[in-house]
C-alpha cells in the first residue's frame, strides 16, 4: 500500500473520532432542547455531594515561584538518566574504557551545572 | 577517531565551563573577562595548526576544511572584539558577570561548530547550541525592554528552528539520508521531482532567513538590536549572520548543487529575496531616530547584499560572501564600539544627541565615520571592496537586475548613513565634555579601523584567504 494510503487510514480514524466526539458533547444539549431532560435544581442537589468538603478561598491561590528552579533542576537529571540506560546497556559490548571516559565527561559538565546551581543558592527554598 | 580535529570547538566549549567554575570562587568579575580573552587564543592555536586539513569526522556529522576553518577564525575573532569592547558596558550591568562571560564563550562554541557541521542533525544541534545562550543574553538587562526583547526573539526563534526541522524532515523523507554529501547524491541522480523537494528547500530559506535577518523573516531584528544590552547586540548583529550564512553556503552549494532546475530554483528565490531585503532594509532605515535600530535596520540591508553572492551559486560569489562578511563584521563591530562608549556618556541612543560629537570625542567620531562609510560602501575601505566583488559574482551569473537594484540601494543608504557623520561633524555640540572609554575599547575599536582600512587598500591578503576556504571537497 502505498504511503499516502496508509495515512489515509488514520485519516479515516480521525473522523471517526471528531464525529464521535461531537455526537457525545451535542447530544445532551440537543435531548435538552427536545424536552427530554429535565432541569429541576434544587439547594440540596447543588451542594456538595458525600465525600466532597466546603472549599476555602480562592481557588487560584498563587504557587511559588521558586518551584520552577526544581524543575529545571529535575530535567538535568532526567535527560543524564535518559542517556544512562542505553549507555548501560552497551557498556559491556563495545564501549569499554572509551565509553567509561565519554560518559565521565558528559557527567562531569553536568555535575559543573549542579554545582553552578547550588553556589547560587538555587537549591534553597527561601 | 581523531579528536584533535574538532580541538578548536571543545576547548572553546571548556573554557566556557571554566568561566561558569571560576566565576563561582572568584570575587573579583574582571579577572574573569581576562580569562575569556586570553582564553581565546586556545582554540584559535589548535585551528591554525589544523590549517590545510581535509576531512569529515564522525561519519560525516562535521567537517574539518578551509571553510570551518575560517570561520572558525571569523567567530574567535568576533568574540575577542565582543570581550573586549564589553568591559566598558558590564558596569552598568548589576550582576551576573560571570555568565555574561559563559554564555557568549558557549555561544561562540556554537556557531564554531555550525561552520563545521556537515549533516543535518548536527545542524540543528549546533544551531540551538548557538541560539539559546542569546536568548538569555538578550533578556540581561532584565529592564522593560530587554525582557521584551527576549521573549520575541526566544518565541521566533523558537518558531523558525520548527520551520527549519520541518524542512530538514522533508529532505530527509525524501532522499533518505542526513549527510549532505549523500543528500548531494540523492538530489543528482534527478529522480527526486517532487513539489515537497521545492517545499522542503523554502523551509530551509525561512530557518536560515530568520538567522540572517533576511526579508521576510527579519521582524524580530529592530526590536532585539535596540533592547539588547549593546555589546550583544553587536555580537548578535555579526555573529548571528556570519552563521546563518555560513551554514546556508555550506548547505545549498554541497547539498542543492544539482539538479540544475533545483539550483536554478533556489537561486532565483534568494535573487527574488535578496532584491526586497536590501530594499526594505534600507528604506524604512531612512526614518530611524535611534542609532540601534538604524543599524538593525541596516543589517537588514546588508542581508540583501550578502544573498546577491549567495544567488550568484558560484565560487566567486562563494568568496564574495566571505569576504563581504569580514568586511562588514569588522565595520559593525567598529561603529557599535564607538556607539558603546558614547552612549555610556550620554546615557541616549538618539542620533540627534550625537551633535557635535566630533568635537567632544574626535578619534571616536572619527572611526564611526569611517566604519559608516564602509558600510555604505565609499573606498578606500573595506566595504567597498566587498561590494565590488560581491556585485560582480552577480553579473557573472547573470544577475544584472539585482545587481542594479543592489547599486540603487547603496546610494539610498548613503543617505542615513552619512546623516549620523553630518550630525557629528557639523552640528554643535551640547556639551564640552569628552568622553571617557577603556584601554579594551580603544584597542577593540583600532583593531577593527585598521581592519577596515588594510583590507580596503589591500584586499588580495583576505581575498586569497576566502578563495582557499571555498575550496570544498
Amino acid at each position: 500500500m502505498s504511503l499516502l494510503g496508509e495515512f489515509g487510514q488514520i485519516g479515516l480514524f480521525l473522523i471517526l473520532v471528531a464525529l464521535f466526539t461531537i455526537t457525545l458533547v451535542l447530544l445532551p444539549i440537543a435531548l435538552r432542547y427536545v424536552g427530554l431532560v429535565p432541569r429541576k435544581p434544587s439547594p440540596a442537589k447543588s451542594s456538595t455531594y458525600e465525600c466532597g468538603m466546603q472549599t476555602i478561598g480562592e481557588t487560584w491561590i498563587q504557587f511559588n515561584f521558586r518551584y520552577y528552579l526544581y524543575a529545571i533542576g529535575f530535567m538535568l537529571f532526567d535527560i543524564l538518566a535518559v542517556f544512562l540506560f542505553p549507555w548501560a546497556v552497551g557498556f559491556r559490548g563495545q564501549l569499554k574504557a572509551f565509553g567509561f571516559i565519554v560518559m565521565g565527561i558528559f557527567f562531569f559538565i553536568l555535575v559543573v551545572g549542579l554545582i553552578f546551581a547550588w553556589k547560587k543558592g538555587a537549591l534553597e527554598w527561601k | 577517531m581523531n579528536w584533535y580535529l574538532i580541538s578548536p570547538q571543545l576547548s572553546l566549549g571548556a573554557l566556557a565551563l571554566i568561566i561558569v567554575l571560576l566565576d563561582l570562587f572568584l570575587k573579583e568579575k574582571r579577572i574573569l573577562g581576562i580569562v575569556s580573552a586570553a582564553g581565546l587564543a586556545l582554540p584559535f592555536g589548535f585551528a591554525l595548526s589544523l590549517w590545510g586539513h581535509q576531512e569529515t569526522i564522525l561519519s560525516g556529522m562535521l567537517a574539518v576544511d578551509g571553510f570551518s576553518l575560517f570561520f572558525c577564525f571569523l567567530f574567535l575573532g568576533i568574540a575577542f572584539l565582543t570581550l573586549l569592547y564589553s568591559t566598558d558596558y558590564l558596569p552598568r550591568i548589576p550582576r551576573l558577570h560571570g555568565e555574561y562571560y559563559a554564555l557568549i564563550l558557549l555561544s561562540t562554541t556554537g556557531f564554531t561548530f555550525l561552520a563545521a557541521t556537515g549533516e543535518l542533525i548536527s545542524i540543528y544541534l549546533a544551531l540551538e547550541l548557538s541560539s539559546l545562550p542569546l536568548y538569555a543574553l538578550v533578556a540581561f538587562l532584565k529592564d522593560e525592554k530587554s525582557t521584551e526583547a527576549g521573549i520575541k526573539y526566544l518565541l521566533l526563534g523558537a518558531i523558525a528552528s520548527a520551520t527549519l526541522l520541518y524542512g530538514m524532515a522533508l529532505m530527509f523523507g525524501l532522499t533518505g539520508r542526513t549527510e549532505l554529501s549523500e543528500i548531494a547524491q540523492a538530489l543528482a541522480a534527478g529522480g527526486i521531482r517532487e513539489p515537497a523537494l521545492l517545499l522542503g528547500v523554502v523551509l530551509l530559506i525561512a530557518g536560515f532567513g530568520f538567522k540572517m535577518a533576511a526579508v521576510p523573516f527579519h521582524g524580530w531584528v529592530p526590536d532585539v538590536y535596540e533592547g539588547a544590552p549593546t555589546p550583544i547586540t553587536a555580537y548578535i548583529s555579526v555573529g548571528s549572520k556570519a552563521a546563518g550564512f555560513a551554514v546556508i553556503l555550506r548547505v545549498f552549494y554541497q547539498a542543492f548543487g544539482q539538479p540544475a532546475w533545483l539550483h536554478a530554483d533556489w537561486s532565483l528565490t534568494i535573487a527574488v529575496l535578496s532584491a526586497i531585503t536590501m530594499t526594505l532594509g534600507n528604506v524604512v532605515a531612512i526614518w530611524q531616530g535611534n542609532i540601534k535600530r538604524l543599524l538593525g535596520y541596516s543589517g537588514i540591508a546588508n542581508a540583501g547584499y550578502l544573498m546577491v553572492g549567495l544567488a550568484a551559486a558560484s565560487n566567486i560569489g562563494r568568496s564574495g560572501v566571505i569576504f563581504f562578511l569580514v568586511a562588514y563584521t569588522l565595520a559593525n563591530l567598529g561603529a557599535f564600539t564607538a556607539i558603546i562608549a558614547i552612549s555610556n556618556k550620554i546615557e541616549s541612543d538618539l542620533i540627534e544627541d550625537y551633535s557635535g560629537m566630533a568635537r567632544r570625542a574626535p578619534a571616536l567620531a572619527l572611526i564611526l565615520a569611517l566604519c559608516l562609510i564602509s558600510l555604505t560602501g565609499i573606498p578606500p575601505t573595506a566595504g567597498f571592496m566587498a561590494k565590488v566583488y560581491i556585485f560582480s559574482a552577480g553579473i557573472q551569473a547573470g544577475f544584472l537586475w539585482l545587481v542594479i537594484i543592489g547599486v540603487v540601494n547603496s546610494v539610498i543608504s548613503a543617505y542615513y548613513y552619512l546623516r549620523v557623520v553630518k550630525v557629528m561633524f557639523l552640528s554643535q555640540p551640547s556639551s564640552e565634555e569628552g568622553v571617557p572609554s577603556s584601554g579594551a575599547l580603544r584597542a577593540a575599536l583600532a583593531i577593527t579601523a585598521l581592519g577596515v582600512l588594510l583590507f580596503g587598500v589591500f584586499p588580495y591578503v583576505l581575498l586569497h584567504l576566502a578563495e582557499n576556504a571555498t575550496l570544498l571537497p
